[in-house]
């Protein structure tokens, strides 16, 4: 092989194959190292965890063609030093050489006949879509905090993608909270998958400002994201998630709607009280005053209460552990949520006011 | 079937590389017989690209030499393995992960950033501070979820960020790290580090000189991030430019970000428009982490230092040091060197006479009851007699009920015990005591205070 690209744009996708070839956890050496291949006036840079791969493209001038493979970090680190000029990489058998200035590394790496070969994806089977980068942040942010990191429960791990009366939807919970958003509108298949939360992740961290859409495809073994030059593919997680929709209470007593930064002012500093509870915190609405309020108690350090107004159409008390609500509230871009609340026991549901698509549910402490 | 299943699976091991079948086929598992075809199961598609692709030829010819008679096989895909997952305490994940209380995470620091352009810009930080190496645990997570909503939305939530605690305990690092990652996601803002004493330095060196610009340059910046708030004790005029800073740029939504060893109201001599427009935006105290957050920052301390470390070393020095993660970090060095300077494993060091001497906290129990109320009465300028007497001055009296509280507290003994040692009835113990709790929770000051003293007993 013989290359040249520029250090920038090589230090970017280097950077990123290498959290994937550093999240590996089979005992394959050659997995913790960067598959490099020079075809075409382009290099590709492939990572794989043999659970997720990103593959990069990049922009180069090739001389000669081929392939090897080296280790991800190493090679990442040495690039992103560099100083902002045309890097050359050329090989030799087993070793790299790559310089720019008068820097000039010769990194020992693997054939790249021995690296893993990645999954084909049949894209005539495959349901695709695309959808803009932004509100694809949005939503995979909103619903992925409510997801489980208990690997003993595998189908938690993920975010559901599925597809409910025409549209697709998004939900992950971790037995405690659960969030659903609408994500695509009119989807003619049927999708129901589970995606894993690191891959959704890696996506997430991959977006730039220049992209624009994310063009998803989904077999029934695997995902993949493709954005601008760079391409993530995950396997999917093969479990059955829970019937969520049973969990959404179908109609709510006391729906109050709330400033949202007022809110998460007030959980905050009871949140203060309330760490020897466990984070218990107690929210309360009066019709009578008016008010929906926020308080907590330690009993070494003091009790704390605010209140601020708010339409109430009747009394009711919920425990909450004020983390939940925390990641809840800040998951909303929105200003302004409405506060769903039943009962002591009955779960919270907090929306978005000004839309129905997004829906999160808090189960209440027992207190 | 099992048996013979397992010849295959020998077969194919003797076929193809030792680590290649570890990664592959370990759990390559029979599932049926279709019509001459061998149906079997992996645990992914990837492992399943891989069995079809590279290995075909391996596993047909494993299958020939068995007594199986398949002309061809199927690979399917079976997740119940996972189950078998090991769930460990301190997982290590990749860079942002959403922060959860629920566990504790080491992250792992990825070179992802141009750390060419962050330190020439003269913005005062240092690229090394990255949330991605912060370690978060119960003494610090409100203040880095705060610090997500300001990386996310400067200027919009938490304005001021205002963050204290006492030293070593990673504030610089927590308010330097949101200074990188806003610039990381808006390289176009104007961020902006500096101690209390460099803006107190450079306001009066504009002052004498009678130069222009200094107000502009404080009030241009997007993000203003002022370190050591403290010290700007007894400095009124530039708690004045300060204040005026302050206004202008939360006026136009600018973030402000502060740090301080104590709350603004308990800064002597602090004006009180300043104090209270700092409290504005909620206060969030750090406080020393725990036992288990202090093991997971020592392994992610040696992960940096790209050392070995083992967990009885690690448990050690988390349960010895427990004022701050400097002191952490340090005897975490100090292990470090002296094993690799004796070619040892760090473990063998720990009864050594080198690393115990030196300047390492007595643990929990060690502290006498004498040792004890010598340092409470040190602390209020009293004799340990005048604790153990029956003086009724009030300040002996206070700090007397401080040393009963502390004695409960932090040796363990019963109200009878302490009776016994300060000479008096215990219900005068359980007075005092309650006494004490209650004034807890109004008394800013008596909360430093015990704070201090907790730090005392425990640092020499």
């Amino acid at each position: 092989m013989e290359i040249e690209v520029l250090q920038d744009r090589l230090a970017k996708a280097l950077n990123a194959v290498s959290r994937v070839a550093a999240s590996t956890k089979a005992g394959l050496p050659i997995l913790s190292n960067v598959l490099l291949r020079a075809e075409d006036n382009q290099l590709t840079l492939t990572a794989t965890n043999m659970e997720m791969a990103t593959v990069q493209y990049v922009n180069a001038k090739a001389k000669k063609n081929g392939t090897i493979t080296v280790p991800a970090k190493l090679l990442a680190e040495f690039v992103s030093n560099l100083p902002k000029e045309n890097v050359l990489i050329s090989t030799k058998d087993e070793k790299l050489t790559i310089s720019a200035g008068k820097y000039k590394s010769t990194i020992n790496g693997i054939l790249a006949d021995d690296y893993p070969e990645l999954p084909k994806i049949n894209e005539k089977e495959a349901v695709t879509f695309k959808i803009n980068v932004d509100i694809f942040k949005e939503a995979v942010n909103e619903v992925i905090i409510a997801s489980s990191n208990d690997t003993t429960r595998p189908a938690l791990t993920g975010v559901y993608f599925n597809t409910f009366e025409g549209s697709l939807y998004i939900a992950a919970t971790d037995g405690y909270r659960l969030a659903d958003k609408k994500f695509v509108d009119k989807v003619k298949s049927e999708i129901k998958a589970i995606v894993p939360t690191n891959a959704l992740q890696e996506v997430i961290r991959s977006i730039t400002d220049s992209m624009d859409e994310i063009e998803v495809l989904i077999t029934d073994s695997q995902i993949r994201f493709r954005m601008g030059e760079i391409e993530i593919t995950s396997k999917l997680i093969d479990a059955s998630f829970p019937d969520y929709r049973q969990l959404i209470p179908k109609d709510c007593k006391n729906i109050i709607e709330l400033d949202k930064a007022e809110l998460i002012r007030m959980a905050k500093v009871a949140a203060l009280f309330a760490r020897d509870s466990g984070g218990s915190i107690v929210c309360e609405a009066n019709k009578k005053e008016s008010t929906f309020s926020i308080s907590a108690v330690a009993s070494e350090l003091g009790e704390n209460t605010a209140a601020m107004e708010a339409k109430v159409s009747e009394d009711g008390k919920v425990v909450l552990n004020s983390r939940y609500l925390l990641d809840a509230l800040n998951s909303i871009i929105e200003g302004k949520i409405t506060f769903g609340l039943s009962g002591k026991l009955a779960p919270v549901i907090i929306k978005n006011a000004k839309s129905d698509d997004y829906t999160h549910i808090i189960m209440p402490l027992k207190s | 079937m099992p048996n013979e299943w397992q010849s295959v699976l020998d077969e194919i091991k003797n076929n193809v590389s030792e680590m290649a079948y570890e990664a592959y086929f370990v759990r390559f598992n029979f599932v049926s017989n279709e019509n001459d075809t061998l149906i079997a199961s992996v645990p992914n598609v990837f492992i399943k690209a891989q069995i079809e692709g590279k290995y075909h030829n391996a596993v047909l010819d494993a299958l020939k030499s068995s007594k199986y008679k398949f002309k061809d096989f199927k690979v399917i895909i079976d997740n119940k393995d996972n189950k078998t997952t090991v769930k460990r305490a301190v997982e290590i994940t990749p860079d942002n992960t959403p922060v959860s209380t629920f566990s504790k995470k080491i992250i792992i620091p990825t070179p992802n950033y141009d750390s060419k352009r962050l330190s020439s810009d003269g913005n005062g930080l240092n690229p090394k501070f990255r949330l991605s190496n912060y370690v978060v645990g119960s003494n610090n997570d409100l203040a880095v979820s705060a610090a997500h909503a300001v990386i996310e939305n400067p200027g919009m939530r938490y304005n001021p960020y205002f963050i204290y605690g006492g030293p070593g305990l990673g504030k610089t690092h927590l308010i330097q790290a949101i200074g990188n990652e806003i610039l990381a996601r808006n390289p176009d803002m104007n961020v902006l580090y500096v101690t209390i004493e460099q803006f107190y330095h450079e306001f009066v060196e504009a002052m004498r000189k009678k130069l222009d610009g200094f107000s502009e340059k404080y009030r241009k910046v997007d993000v203003l991030i002022i370190d050591d708030f403290q010290f700007i004790a007894n400095k009124e005029k530039s708690q004045d430019e300060f204040f005026h800073t302050f206004n202008e740029l939360q006026q136009h939504d600018k973030q402000i970000i502060v740090a301080s060893d104590r709350l603004p109201a308990q800064i002597a001599t602090i004006d009180e428009r300043l104090a209270s427009r700092l409290m504005m935006g909620v206060p969030i105290d750090i406080q020393m982490p725990d036992f288990e957050t202090r093991c997971a920052i020592l392994k992610s301390k040696a992960e940096l230092l790209g050392a070995e470390i083992d967990d009885k070393t690690v448990e050690f020095i988390a349960e010895n040091v427990r004022n701050n993660i400097r002191d952490l970090e340090g005897k975490l060095n100090q292990i470090l060197a002296l094993a690799e300077l004796r070619g040892v494993p760090a473990y063998e060091l720990i009864d050594d006479s080198y690393i115990t001497q030196s300047n390492i906290q007595t643990k929990r129990k060690t502290i006498s009851v004498k040792q004890l109320i010598d340092k409470v009465a040190k602390y209020y300028n009293l004799s340990s007699k005048d604790l153990l007497g029956t003086s009724r001055i009030k300040n002996i009296k206070t700090a007397r009920q401080i040393s009963m509280y502390l004695m409960k507290e932090e040796l363990g003994l019963s109200t009878v015990e302490i009776g016994r040692e300060l000479s008096k009835d215990h219900t005068t113990i359980m007075h005092g005591i309650k006494v004490i709790k209650n004034n807890l929770k109004t008394d800013f000051n008596l909360r430093e205070q015990i704070t201090d003293l907790r730090q005392k007993i425990y640092t020499s």
